[in-house]
């Protein structure tokens, strides 16, 4: 029970139901309006009949060449509207927009230790592509997946050969 | 914000400035002045090493240094980008924004065929809003150089201009041409983007061109450039024309292929509804209920897998509609039975409550209230089952929750009795393992608690008493040890240790929350603004700091921001980021703090501080940016929060401006207290004169539109400031007005002063005796007590610090008064005696104030959690309440007395 439309620079106002929780960072105003206005289709939100933000994606095309993709910079579902496949319309309109902009894969970064996330994204035909080591500071820093699915522009589903070693931050382009 | 440029074509220049650039960036500026100017010595004529050099001065504070190194450089008219791109970050930094124009204008005289400096200029019109000048500048950029965006860059001006202009045949012709540019362009088959489309649609909507717009949509320009969006995108112009027809069989085809999707249920049943009255003859179309309802039906009747709540709440939808001016259980049943039908099918979800909740507001209340029970037991349970799996533990609470939205409001009596009995099922839900959440996930146990405190509350309100507020802050930090990410629990803790006055308490669960950024401003309502009237100033001067600091921020950067849409060709967010840009600039929160902060410093902040400023001027209209909705309501009695939200905002923006005044007053005060003579500043005088007066008719307006007390709502900001303030016995607009006036009659050197000085003087003596009255106050009345206290202590804070002007300004008097006393006048004897007679007053004040707090109430904070959870051998938890609220209170008075003691030494050093 869902309308999907573009996040608008208010919803940031009434995303705290989201937002508190402690898995989603809340960034400066700038990184928000700078996706606004660079990839407003890759930012949408999730409402609920009664107008409350249910969730959002946030995300980015990127890379040259073959490296052109889609990237999910954040998604996140409020607590009280998980397990409603709404991460899942989300992540779809991300990779169809990515297929519109003729990107070779999508992908995303998430802790290792987020289970909940990962398997959902396996479910979703993502993969496990290589993990960043030390990926997301705090104490102790923690290693991220960098995990992939392919679009149909990658005919030879080149991009999602997983690498067999762990990469450092500094060498994710 | 990095200072380098992207690129700097000369590689020798780029060596020398590199290490400057490096310094910049690190935020040594000391370094990158130090080695500007070595720089210099070698090449001192090398434009970009001043720049850089401004720069640097002007971040170490030497302003006036750094602008002659600007000045110089205008006369020279820079033309390298390097230059200009340092010039453009200084006059960014200190807020000329209108210079980048100037040095752009000029640079292009000199380089008349430089893209890169023609689009530099395009932004600093950008900046600074001159549309027009954008206009101008982003066609010489499209002549010379003809690429898509610069040509859309000119009409997004023009349509800016449009949307700014002040007579309506002037935005007509304005349309126009930007609809006849982007024609050209179409017809020519140059449009290109996605964003070209949207940006034409937008210059068709603001000339209300409905059938134009369709048209463009479904030509195949539009399905190429905006592909796989054609149908939806029609929904809004056929509504707008009154195509019902279509909208209806557009919505159902998209409604068919998304069950789930509530956008395209809205315009469905607007088209319903429409087509009803002028019924049709083609089948196909739904023009009556009855169609309307079949339809549903057979969605829900052919779809696969799990069950969809949209097609659920489709109904419900349908039968609020037709209750608008019908009767809907002809063709529905009762409205009671749909819900409690809805709640059957998805109360294993905690969004059932959630969706649920427009809906049982609709049902006529008398219905609503005799079927509550009906919503318990539909699934059989009742107020006493103990599920014991957490599937059976969510729709029980799904079930507990939708009874008590429906159910009439108890006595409190019987919301004591729903408290306590859910607390039990939270106690034994944890005693056998059910509290099941994660660091990261909460569980469903966790609403047994915090339903259970909203019961407490509405007893604890009902009885004056505070002692059900204890039950529940006891069970929320049981709930919050269990289940840390629980942000309902950490915001309803909040509230409540702020209803009974303990700020402190309140701020160990807010760093928890980890509040940052816009939130400082959407959530500032619930903590940052009760830290002040609970007498936790330190803590409330961070805060203030802090939401200032952002606000500031974004007034630098916020314009920035609209720069990039053009830069990406994003123009339908152009004018969202403009606006939004606005809307936080404007922010009443954001006003509020700049002066709540000033005022509050008088008080608490270091006796060395910086003097009162003016602040930038309020705005005509605040914008209100708190989230109301954070806390989730269960009370039936909450539905009107939008009403609600208008009236506590309107109270906000009156004391607000209250605030404004009286900061404006005092900081006059000072700027004449100069020695100047009374001629040259008399101007000033009379400003400060009307101020004062301004402040206290302001006073008296709002103390009878705002005299009423208010209900307490744990879900809502606490009553707004304005009303302890007006209503206090203590006689505020006395005490400031004639302390103000004897301040300004002082400057203007007239024998008023002792007349004002006299007055203020008795006023504060017989101000003193209503401090008694809220001295000994119970746990229930802590807060209003500290609140009635924290604007006594603002005036002490005022009136100390002014009676430090007043010692300044006569200090010379004293100086000849100790040489020859013979050349004062009688009057500045006069003066002098009553000015110290007065501060005497203060000091004693304050002697009593001090022994008020020395023998403020100790409370008991007993629960009977402890016992409880004794009974059920779950005792290796300790709570940590009492400990908090003791100590919570503890620290304030302590704070409160330090400050005092500081403000008496003052005061004595004085005299």
């Amino acid at each position: 029970m869902t309308t999907i439309r573009p996040f608008t620079c208010e919803d940031m106002l009434k995303f705290n139901n989201v937002n508190l929780d402690p898995l989603t960072e809340t960034y400066g105003l700038s990184f928000y309006t700078q996706y606004l206005a660079h990839w407003p289709e890759f930012f949408q939100v999730a409402e609920s009949p009664s107008g409350e933000i249910m969730g959002y994606i946030m995300g980015k095309a990127e890379g040259l060449g073959d490296n052109w993709h889609g990237h999910v910079t954040a998604l996140t579902v409020s607590p009280d509207y998980r397990r409603l496949g709404i991460a899942a319309t989300l992540m779809n309109i991300l990779e169809d927009v990515s297929e519109k902009k003729k990107a070779y894969f999508v992908d995303l970064f998430v802790r290792v230790s987020n289970k909940v996330a990962i398997n959902m994204y396996k479910n979703l035909g993502y993969i496990v592509y290589r993990t960043v080591l030390e990926y997301y500071s705090g104490d102790p820093d923690e290693d991220a997946y960098d995990m992939r699915k392919a679009c149909s522009r990658d005919v030879h589903k080149k991009s999602v050969i997983p690498l067999s070693h762990p990469v450092r931050p500094e060498e994710v382009d | 914000m990095a200072v380098r440029p992207q690129r700097i074509q000369d590689g020798v220049v780029e060596r020398r400035l590199r290490p400057i650039y490096d310094w910049l960036d690190n935020g040594n500026n000391k370094k990158a002045l130090q080695e500007a100017e070595k720089v210099l010595k070698k090449s001192p004529t090398l434009q970009a090493a001043r720049a850089l050099k401004a720069l640097a001065l002007l971040r170490l504070g030497k302003t006036s240094e750094s602008h002659a190194v600007l000045d110089a450089l205008v006369e020279e008219k820079p033309s390298d980008d390097t230059t200009l791109q340092a010039m453009t970050i200084s006059y960014r930094e200190s807020q000329q924004l209108h210079k980048v124009c100037e040095i752009y204008e000029a640079a292009v005289k000199v380089d008349s065929s430089n893209e890169e400096l023609y689009s530099h200029l395009f932004m600093s019109y950008v900046r600074v809003g001159d549309h027009k000048s954008q206009q101008r500048a982003a066609m010489a950029l499209y002549k010379f150089l003809p690429k898509n965006p610069y040509y859309f860059w000119a009409v997004m001006s023009i349509v800016l201009q449009a949307k700014t202009a002040d007579d309506s045949t002037k935005r007509g012709i304005l349309l126009s041409l930007a609809q006849k540019l982007v024609e050209n362009f179409i017809t020519d088959n140059k449009m290109e983007a996605e964003q070209e489309a949207r940006l034409y649609i937008m210059i068709l909507e603001l000339q209300e061109k409905w059938e134009d717009i369709l048209k463009f949509i479904e030509c195949p320009l539009y399905a190429q450039l905006v592909p796989a969006s054609t149908t939806q995108a029609c929904i809004p112009y056929y509504k707008k024309i009154g195509e019902w027809k279509k909208l209806n069989l557009l919505c159902k085809d998209l409604l068919w292929d998304n069950q789930d999707r509530w956008d395209f249920y809205m315009p469905y049943f607007d088209s319903v509804f429409q087509l009803m009255s002028k019924p049709d003859s083609d089948n196909s179309v739904d023009d009556s209920p009855e169609k309307c309802h079949e339809f549903i039906c057979s969605i829900v009747e052919n779809s696969s897998g799990r069950a969809l709540r949209g097609p659920y709440l489709a109904r419900l939808e349908l039968w609020k509609r037709l209750a608008k001016d019908g009767d809907p259980t002809l063709l529905l049943g009762s409205g009671v039975a749909l819900c409690v039908q809805y709640l059957r099918v998805f109360a294993n979800k905690p969004c059932a409550v959630p969706d649920l909740k427009p809906y049982l507001s609709m049902l006529p209340r008398k219905e609503r209230e005799d079927h509550s029970r009906d919503f318990l037991t539909c699934l059989g349970f009742d107020e006493k089952s103990e599920p014991d799996s957490i599937k059976d533990i969510q729709c029980h609470i799904s079930c507990l929750l939708a009874w008590r939205l429906t159910a009439p409001m108890g006595s409190a009596e019987e919301n004591l009795n729903v408290a306590v009995m859910l607390r039990q099922h939270y106690l034994r839900s944890l005693q056998r393992g059910l509290v099941t959440s994660t660091t990261t996930e909460f569980c469903a146990t966790d609403s047994y608690g915090i339903l259970a405190a909203h019961h407490f509350f509405y007893a604890a309100v009902e009885q004056e008493n505070s002692t059900p507020i204890i039950e529940a802050l006891n069970l929320l930090e049981l709930v919050l040890h269990h289940s840390p990410a629980n942000f309902h629990a950490k915001l309803l803790l909040i509230s409540l240790y702020h209803i009974l006055g303990n700020a402190t308490a309140a701020d160990s669960i807010y760093t928890k929350l980890e509040v940052k950024h816009i939130q400082l401003v959407s959530l500032g309502w619930l903590h940052a603004a009760r830290l002040a009237p609970a007498l936790a100033s330190p803590r409330a001067l961070r805060l203030l700091a802090d939401t200032t600091a952002f606000h500031k921020h974004h007034a630098k950067d916020s314009v920035e921001q609209v720069t990039y849409a053009y830069k990406f060709g994003t123009f339908e967010k152009v004018l969202e980021v403009w606006e939004w840009g606005g809307r936080i600039e404007s922010c009443a929160w954001c006003g509020a703090c700049a002066r709540e902060r000033q005022l509050l410093a008088l008080l608490a902040g270091p006796s060395s501080g910086q003097a009162p400023q003016h602040t930038v001027k309020l705005p005509f209209m605040p914008t209100d940016n708190r989230d109301l909705n954070a806390i989730v309501s269960w009370s039936s009695a909450d539905n009107d929060r939008a009403a609600y939200k208008a009236r506590s905002f309107e109270k906000d923006v009156a004391y607000l401006r209250l605030k404004d005044g009286l900061l404006s007053a005092i900081v006059l005060c000072i700027e004449c207290a100069d020695n100047r003579s009374v001629e040259k500043k008399s101007e000033q005088l009379e400003q400060l004169r009307t101020c004062i007066e301004a402040f206290g008719s302001a006073l008296d307006r709002c103390h009878s539109l705002y005299g009423e007390r208010e209900n307490l709502n744990v879900t809502a900001p606490l009553p707004s400031r304005i009303i302890a303030f007006v209503t206090s016995p203590v006689p505020y607009r006395e005490l400031y007005t004639n302390t103000l006036r004897m301040v300004c009659e002082l400057c203007a050197g007239s024998s008023n002063a002792l007349t004002f000085a006299e007055i203020a003087r008795t006023t504060l003596v017989n101000s003193r005796e209503h401090l008694a009255a809220y001295a000994l106050p119970t746990l229930w009345q802590n807060r209003d007590a500290l609140e009635f206290f924290s604007n006594y202590l603002e005036f002490i804070g005022v009136i100390t610090y002014l009676l430090g002007v007043c010692n300044e300004h006569l200090a010379p008097a004293h100086a000849k008064r100790n040489k020859k006393k013979a050349s004062q006048s009688p009057e500045q004897i006069q003066m002098i005696e009553i000015i110290s007679k007065l501060n005497d007053d203060v000091q004693k004040t304050i002697a009593i104030l001090e022994d008020i707090f020395e023998n403020w109430p100790k409370f008991d904070y007993q629960s009977s959690l402890e016992a409880e959870l004794e009974k059920l051998s779950i005792s290796k938890y300790q709570t940590p309440v009492e400990q908090k609220l003791k100590n919570g209170l503890d620290d304030v008075l302590a704070d409160v007395k330090n400050i005092l003691k500081e403000k008496a030494k003052f005061l004595k050093s004085l005299q």
